[in-house]
């Protein structure tokens, strides 16, 4: 087992890549953007095939060995490709795995014993996991993207949005605890990346690792709604025009509660919302078409188009 | 000494109190009324204990830091939503007034700030929600829309192996008999299926190899839920008085 208070474990020239059910079906524009900036970073990630969904903190509620089972599944996955790191682009995926990777030794082959009776490749705990927001930074670096740059986001003014597992708990990510891993409580990765794009970045927004209520999405509409207004209220007061996110999860809870907002807090709440991908795609040459920013239901590219990108 | 039962903490109006001769007439806020409490039951910690999400009970020490920061008790503003209060109602055993909060402790988003924060290394998060499951597995409250939830969220992911979120929509207002007018779910859906995002029914992903693993995990799935269910309904508080 890596001791992870002194590094996050061996890397790869070319990591593994978990996409998750988001990125392939409602995160469309997530994965999309991301390709392109990853592309433009010269950076690679190698794409999980057969992958499964990982559980995120639903199936833990009902059985521990599912729910520990799930992720691990895709970790061995990656590590019969002979990876050590797995990116994953989704806040809840990254809670999943690294749980998963919290497991003790008589827990890992409990698991390995059903991954075996599912045909599955046992998993032998030493997969590395970040999200892609760390990966890039890590990797490609501040002064990399900013030399990338070639529509500079200038004027516009965006609100960070991490939201909540994107970091937590440190037990499980080991956020804060390891080396080379951002803040856990005043998270600023996302922050340098934006500013490297030469967008004006509020950093002291308020809802930075807020809860978006997506969990409850639908079994508890009131606190979802609330909390999706509130990402965009602080928004709104921090002076942004724009929300950047990282999680597809809170992209669309948000936008999906968009009438809802409207109805409760008033048409002046809401702020256009789209992932950072997007926006640092645009920032490194590619189209609003191929950010695919028509596809976010609050719209960014009405407002982007006003702000003369195209 | 933290307050054991805050329902005991009210608001005393006196119309006509004199002490010693001064008149002390009018509102008291912390009035504790006393009381002698013989109900408690152990059986509860123990099984929180026994649970693979419960084992850290024990660390914890009453702070509050969890409560502190806890985005449904301080951002959505639901007071009774106390993490503190209700391990604390778990270690002692006082399952009266548990089961009072038995609508309050599903709401739980897991956001995991609390976990991040426990200076204790209590997975709060997880005990939180295995004290909901303590009073739903042993027939003390009804299943609550997040477990409903959760339920849906599995079966439709052991499905195919990935999950199919409008056929989780569908499935998740069936089972609390809501409907969302068809118009609305047309005019997203359209913007969806035309952006290529919507991959439901016979569109559905779904992972290779995963007939294997899908009877592996359904197993698992329902030993758990009956293990935990049986467990839970025997701890019957032993020799336990009514007051």
């Amino acid at each position: 087992m890596i001791d992870r208070s002194q590094s996050r474990g061996p890397s790869d020239p070319v990591p593994a890549y978990y996409p998750g059910c988001s990125m392939d079906g409602l995160g469309k524009a997530y994965e999309v953007s991301c390709q392109l900036v990853l592309d433009r970073l010269g950076l690679a990630m190698d794409r999980i095939v057969d992958y499964n969904c990982c559980g995120a903190t639903e199936v833990k509620n009902l059985s521990e060995e599912v729910s520990l089972t799930l992720p691990a599944r895709n970790l061995s996955m990656a590590r019969s490709m002979g990876r050590h790191e797995v990116i994953a682009a989704c806040n809840g995926c990254v809670y999943s795995l690294t749980r998963a990777n919290d497991a003790d030794e008589t827990t890992r082959s409990r698991i390995n014993s059903h991954l075996e009776k599912g045909g599955a490749p046992a998993y032998d705990g030493e997969a590395n996991v970040q999200h892609v927001l760390e990966f890039i930074h890590n990797r490609a670096g501040v002064p990399r993207v900013r030399a990338a740059v070639r529509r500079p986001l200038a004027g516009l003014k965006v609100a960070p949005y991490y939201g909540c597992l994107y970091s937590r708990p440190k037990r499980y990510t080991g956020v804060g605890v390891t080396p080379g891993t951002d803040n856990p409580e005043h998270p600023f990765f996302l922050d340098e990346l934006l500013e490297a794009c030469g967008a004006t970045v509020m950093r002291d927004y308020l809802a930075k690792t807020i809860c978006c209520g997506g969990g409850h999405a639908l079994s508890d509409l009131d606190v979802s709604v609330a909390f999706s207004a509130s990402v965009m209220n602080e928004a709104k007061r921090a002076g942004a025009d724009l929300v950047a996110t990282i999680c597809p999860l809170g992209q669309i809870n948000i936008e999906n509660n968009l009438d809802r907002i409207r109805q409760a807090y008033g048409e002046e709440t809401l702020v256009p919302v789209a992932y950072f991908t997007q926006l640092m795609a645009l920032a490194l040459g590619a189209s609003m078409r191929e950010a695919r920013l028509k596809d976010n239901f609050s719209r960014p590219d009405r407002f982007l188009r006003e702000r003369g990108f195209h | 000494m933290p307050i054991v039962e805050k329902s005991l903490v009210r608001v005393k109006r006196t119309e006509k109190l004199e002490l010693d001769g001064i008149d002390v007439s009018g509102d008291w806020n912390t009035f504790l009324e006393s009381r002698v409490q013989t109900d408690l039951d152990v059986g509860i910690v123990d099984w929180v204990r026994s649970q693979p999400q419960g084992d850290t009970i024990d660390r914890c020490w009453q702070c509050g830091t969890c409560t502190a920061g806890c985005c449904m008790h301080t951002d959505y503003g639901l007071e009774e939503f106390n993490p503190r209060y209700f391990i604390y109602l778990a270690q002692i055993g006082y399952e009266e007034e548990l089961r009072r909060y038995a609508q309050t402790i599903w709401r739980c988003v897991s956001c995991n700030k609390c976990v991040e924060r426990c200076p204790k290394g209590v997975k709060v998060e997880e005990v939180v929600h295995t004290i909901g499951t303590y009073l739903e597995a042993s027939g003390r409250a009804p299943e609550s829309p997040a477990d409903r939830f959760d339920r849906a969220y599995t079966e439709n992911l052991l499905d195919r192996g990935i999950l199919d979120e409008a056929g989780l929509f569908r499935t998740y207002e069936r089972l609390e008999g809501r409907k969302t007018p068809v118009r609305e779910l047309l005019r997203m859906g359209t913007s969806l299926l035309l952006s290529g995002r919507l991959h439901t029914g016979p569109l559905a992903h779904r992972t290779k190899g995963w007939r294997r693993m899908r009877p592996v995990l359904k197993g698992l799935l329902d030993e758990d839920l009956r293990q935990r269910r049986e467990s839970a309904q025997a701890t019957r508080p032993v020799g336990r008085r009514e007051p």
